[in-house]
C-alpha cells in the first residue's frame, strides 16, 4: 500500500538533489520542500486557510518527506522566489480574476519548462455552479477561465483528462480509505450503503478522481482538479474541518419515465463526463441540482448526504488524493 | 362576426392541409430513406407540481417497494407542506430503504428552506432516533439541531384560579418518551449517533446523568470523547467525573490529551481542583502535551521549572514550523515573562522561516534589541525575505544610534531593502560617519537606496546637499528626481530657488510639471 519509508526517503533525497540544479535551492533548504501558494489579494478571499498547512503537516506525519508546513505565499508570478521552489499551488476560487500580465505568463511558462509543477485546485468547476463556492462538481474538463489563461501560456497545448490508471492515483495511497484508516471499529458503517456503492463504483473508483493536466516535455507539469482543499483542513486536535456532504446519483424503478415528466421549472446545463459525452443537469435556482439525464438515456436523481461519517470519509479521500498529487509532483 | 367565422374556417382548413402534407411527406419512400424522415422523438410533456405530487402520493403507498423508494426520493425535490407530510408518513414504512429515502428527502426539504416547525411532526421525525436501522438513526441524530425549534416550542394554557381565568406560559419541553430515546441515543451502539446526540443534547434540555456522562468520557471512539470534553464544564462538579477526567491524562490519543489540556485550563479557572489534571499532564511523555500543560498552568499563575523550559525549547526546535499546536504554544509563551526570552533565542536558527521571523520579533522586543545593532544585524543575514522584512519593520524608526562599522555592514549587504535601511540610518549616525558612508549609498545600483539616501541627506542638511539635489534633478530615474525635488522644497532659502531655476531651465522635464504644482502650493509661481 505504501512505499517503504526508507526507500521513499532515499528517492526524495536524490530528487531534492536533482531539483537543486533546476531551482538553485539555497543549501540550507535542500532538506525541506516549500510549497508556494499564489494569493493575489492576500487577505480577502482565503476560503480554506487551514487546508494547505494541514495537508503539509499530514504529509510530514505520514511520509518521510520534509515539507515546510508554512506555504510560501507569492502575489505575483514574476516573484523571483518562484524559481526557488518546485511546486506552485493555486486555489482558483481564491483568485479575484484570471488576469495575468504577459511577464507573469512568460514566467509561468519558463517555470513549467524548467521542471516546476503547477497544481490548479478548483481548476475544474462546472459552469452551473457560477460563483457558488459551497459545493463542487467533478466535471471532466478545466474551467473556461483556466482554459483561456493557459491558452495564452501554452497556445499549442491543451488540458487532457488523466486516465484512471494514472500513477498519480497510487503514488503514496492506493484505493479508498478503509475502516482501519478511518479509525473506525470493524463493525461500524463507513458510509450509508447506497452512498458507499456509488462512491466505490462511480464517484471515486479505486480512489481516483476527475483530473486534467498539461504535459511539458513529456512530464505532467500542470494539474487541474475540482476543489480539493475543502477536504484538507484539520483543527488543532486533529478533527477534520469544515463539514463536507456528498452528492450521489440514485435511481429507482421507472425513474427514466418519472423524471422525464416530473414537474420542473428551472434550467438545464450540460457537463462533460469522463467519456467525453455530456450529462444534462436539471437545476432550480437557489437549490442544489435536482437530477441528471445521462447520455445513455438513463435518468437519475441527485441525493445529498451529510453527517460526521460522510465528512470524515470525504476529508480522508481528499487528503489522500492531495498527498498523492504533491508527492507525485515531487517524484516526477 | 361573420368575417371572423370565415377566417376561422379558412384557418382550420389550412391546418388540415398542412397536416395532410406532413403525412404525405412521411409516407414518401424517398423521404423515409433519408435520416430526415426521423422526426425527433416526442418529449413527453412535463407534469404540474400537483400532478407530480399526486402521482408520488399514490406511489408512496404502493405495494411495490421500489415504487415507494422512488416516490420518497422524488418527493425530496418538492419542498413544501404536502410533500413533507407524505414523507413523514413514510417514516413508518416497514422497509428501511423507504424510511432512509424519506429521511434524506426531508433533510433536503430543510436545506431548501422548508423546515418542519409543527411540534407533532417534528416529534414524529425525532422519534425515529429509536429506529432499528442505523442509517435512519444517523440521519435523525444529524437533524436534531434543525428539529429543535419545532420540538421545544413553548405554549400557553388557560386555567382557573379562584374562579378567575388566568393564562400562563408552558415552557418548551421534550416529551417524556422522547427524553428516554435521547438517553438511549447517548449510548447508541453506533458512534456517529452517540456523537450527534451528545453534541445536541443541551438544546433539548436534557441533563445527562453522571453515570452516562462518565461512560461517554470513557468512550472508545475518540470523536465522541472530544465532544464529551467539550461539554465537560456542565458536568464538571458531578460525582465521579473528576477521576474519569484524570484517567484521560493517560489516553493513548494525543489529540484527546491535547484537548484535555485545553479544557482543563478553561475549567481550572472556575474549579481549582481541575488544575491537578494539568499538573499531572506536565509529566506526559510527549513534549507537546507536557509543555502545553505547563504553559497553561503558568497562565493560571503557577511557575514553570527550568527543566520544563528545556522541554519547551526541545519541542519547538523539533516542530516543523509555526503551525498548529506549536503555534499555539509559541503564542502562549508570553505568560512566562522573562523566562520566555531564552526560548525565543533558541529558535533564531529554526528551519522554518515563519518560526524564525516570530522568534526574532519576540527576541528583539523583549530586550528592546533595536537599541543594540549587534543584536538585530545578524537577523538581516537570514536567507528568507519574511525574516528580514519582520526585523526591518521592527527596527525601522526605533534605532537611536549606529556606528560606522555597523553601518558599513548594512551598506555592504546584498539585499536592497537592508541597504535602504542603512540609508535611513544616516539620520542617527554621527556627522563624520555620514560623511564616510553616504557616497557608497548614493552610487547604489538600486534607486530605492539612492532616493532614500537623498532624503536622509536633505533631512540632515548635510553640507553641499543643495548642490547634490539640484544635480539629482537631472537623473534619469524619476524616483531620484522626486526625492531631489522633495528635498529642495523643504528649504525655502536655498533649495526652493534652485528648484525654480531648474523648472525655468527645463520646463519640459517630467519632474518640472510636478515641481510647478508643488511650488504653486507654497505660493510661488515659477
Amino acid at each position: 500500500m505504501k512505499f517503504s519509508l526508507h526507500l521513499f526517503l532515499l528517492i526524495c533525497l536524490s530528487l531534492t538533489e536533482a531539483r537543486h540544479t533546476l531551482f538553485s535551492l539555497p543549501d540550507s533548504l535542500v532538506s525541506e520542500v516549500r510549497i508556494m501558494q499564489l494569493r493575489r489579494d492576500m487577505v480577502s478571499r482565503i476560503r480554506y486557510p487551514d487546508a494547505l498547512p494541514s495537508l503539509l503537516d499530514l504529509m510530514n506525519e505520514q511520509s518521510s518527506t520534509k515539507f515546510d508546513p508554512d506555504p510560501l505565499f507569492i502575489e505575483s508570478l514574476t516573484d523571483e522566489r518562484l524559481f526557488e521552489n518546485p511546486i506552485l499551488y493555486i486555489n482558483c476560487d481564491e483568485l479575484p480574476n484570471f488576469e495575468f500580465s504577459v511577464e507573469e505568463n512568460e514566467a509561468l511558462r519558463r517555470y513549467m519548462e524548467l521542471g516546476g509543477f503547477v497544481y490548479l485546485d478548483a481548476g475544474i468547476k462546472a459552469s452551473f455552479l457560477g460563483s457558488d463556492l459551497g459545493h463542487s462538481y467533478a466535471a471532466w474538463e478545466e474551467r473556461d477561465e483556466v482554459r483561456e489563461w493557459f491558452g495564452q501560456i501554452f497556445p499549442e497545448k491543451s488540458f487532457t483528462p488523466l486516465a484512471r490508471n494514472h500513477e498519480i492515483f497510487r503514488t503514496f495511497y492506493k484505493g479508498l480509505p478503509d475502516n482501519e484508516y478511518l479509525r473506525l471499529e470493524e463493525d461500524q458503517k463507513r458510509l450509508p450503503d447506497t452512498v458507499l456503492t456509488f462512491v466505490e463504483q462511480e464517484k471515486w473508483p479505486q480512489g481516483t478522481y476527475s483530473l486534467v493536466g498539461i504535459k511539458v516535455k513529456e512530464r505532467l507539469a500542470c494539474l487541474a482538479s475540482p476543489i480539493c482543499a475543502m477536504g484538507w483542513g484539520r483543527d488543532e486536535f486533529g478533527a477534520w474541518i469544515p463539514p463536507i456532504s456528498f452528492r450521489v446519483r440514485e435511481s429507482a424503478e421507472n425513474f427514466d419515465e418519472t423524471l422525464q415528466v416530473a414537474s420542473f421549472a428551472g434550467q438545464t446545463f450540460e457537463v462533460t463526463r469522463e467519456d467525453g459525452l455530456k450529462d444534462e443537469i436539471y437545476l432550480l435556482p437557489g437549490q442544489r441540482p435536482l437530477w441528471v439525464k445521462e447520455p445513455t438515456g438513463r435518468w437519475r436523481i441527485f441525493k445529498y448526504y451529510s453527517g460526521e461519517e460522510i465528512s470524515n470519509y470525504a476529508h480522508s479521500f481528499y487528503a489522500r488524493l492531495g498527498m498523492n498529487v504533491f508527492l507525485y509532483a515531487l517524484l516526477n | 362576426m361573420r368575417v371572423i367565422k370565415e377566417w376561422l374556417i379558412l384557418y382550420v382548413f389550412a391546418g388540415h392541409l398542412f397536416l395532410l402534407a406532413q403525412e404525405s411527406n412521411n409516407s414518401s419512400p424517398v423521404f423515409q430513406e433519408s435520416n430526415l424522415s426521423q422526426f425527433p422523438k416526442e418529449v413527453p410533456a412535463r407534469s404540474t407540481i400537483d400532478g407530480t405530487l399526486n402521482q408520488a402520493a399514490r406511489k408512496i403507498k404502493s405495494n411495490n417497494l421500489q415504487e415507494r423508494v422512488g416516490a420518497a426520493k422524488l418527493l425530496g425535490k418538492y419542498p413544501g407542506a404536502q410533500a413533507g407530510l407524505l414523507l413523514i408518513g413514510a417514516l413508518d414504512d416497514t422497509s428501511e430503504l423507504v424510511r432512509r429515502a424519506a429521511l434524506v428527502s426531508l433533510v433536503e426539504h430543510f436545506n431548501n428552506g422548508s423546515p418542519v416547525y409543527e411540534q407533532a411532526l417534528a416529534e414524529k421525525i425525532f422519534s425515529k432516533l429509536a429506529d432499528p436501522d442505523v442509517e435512519v438513526r444517523r440521519e435523525v441524530s444529524a437533524l436534531i439541531p434543525r428539529l429543535v425549534p419545532g420540538l421545544m416550542r413553548s405554549g400557553m394554557e388557560r386555567i382557573q384560579v379562584n374562579g378567575r381565568t388566568v393564562f400562563r406560559s408552558i415552557p418548551g419541553r421534550l416529551r417524556e418518551d422522547l427524553q428516554r430515546i435521547v438517553e438511549n441515543g447517548l449510548l447508541d451502539p453506533d458512534s456517529i449517533v452517540r456523537q450527534n446526540v451528545l453534541k445536541h443534547h443541551y438544546p433539548l434540555r436534557i441533563q445527562i446523568n453522571p453515570q452516562t456522562f462518565g461512560k461517554l468520557l470513557g468512550d472508545k471512539d475518540s470523536a465522541v470523547l472530544l465532544i464529551a470534553l467539550d461539554q465537560l464544564r456542565m458536568y464538571a462538579t458531578l460525582p465521579g467525573i473528576l477521576p474519569k477526567v484524570e484517567s484521560l491524562t493517560l489516553h493513548p490519543d494525543i489529540g484527546v490529551r491535547s484537548k484535555l489540556a485545553k479544557v482543563a485550563l478553561s475549567i481550572g479557572r472556575s474549579f481549582p481542583e481541575y488544575r491537578k489534571v494539568l499538573r499531572k499532564m506536565t509529566n506526559d511523555d510527549e513534549d507537546e502535551i507536557a509543555t502545553l500543560a505547563a504553559v497553561d498552568l503558568a497562565r493560571l499563575g503557577e511557575g514553570v521549572s527550568p527543566e520544563m523550559i528545556e522541554r519547551i525549547i526541545q519541542y519547538l526546535s523539533q516542530s516543523r514550523g509555526l503551525y498548529g499546536k506549536a503555534e499555539n504554544l509559541f503564542y502562549s509563551l508570553s505568560v512566562l515573562g522573562r523566562d520566555a526570552s531564552r526560548i525565543y533565542q533558541s529558535l533564531l536558527k529554526h528551519p522554518s522561516a515563519s518560526m524564525r521571523a516570530k522568534a526574532w520579533e519576540r527576541h528583539l522586543s523583549m530586550q528592546e534589541g533595536w537599541n543594540s545593532p549587534a543584536l538585530w544585524i545578524p537577523a538581516l543575514e537570514d536567507r528568507d525575505l519574511q525574516v528580514r522584512e519582520t526585523v526591518l519593520a521592527l527596527v525601522r524608526g526605533r534605532v537611536e544610534k549606529i556606528g560606522e562599522d555597523d553601518l558599513r555592514l548594512l551598506i555592504r549587504h546584498n539585499q536592497g531593502d537592508v541597504r535602504a535601511l542603512a540609508a535611513e540610518l544616516l539620520l542617527v549616525a554621527d556627522e563624520e560617519v555620514v560623511e564616510e558612508c553616504y557616497f557608497d549609498l548614493l552610487i547604489d545600483d538600486q534607486s530605492l537606496v539612492r532616493s532614500t539616501t537623498l532624503r536622509a541627506l536633505a533631512n540632515l542638511r548635510f553640507k553641499d546637499w543643495v548642490i547634490l539635489h539640484s544635480r539629482s534633478l537631472n537623473d534619469d530615474d524619476y524616483s531620484i528626481q522626486r526625492a531631489a525635488m522633495d528635498g529642495l522644497l523643504t528649504d525655502r532659502t536655498m533649495g526652493v530657488p534652485e528648484l525654480i531655476e531648474y523648472v525655468r531651465k527645463y520646463p519640459a522635464e517630467r519632474i518640472s510639471s510636478l515641481a510647478k504644482i508643488e511650488l504653486q502650493r507654497i505660493g510661488i509661481n515659477p
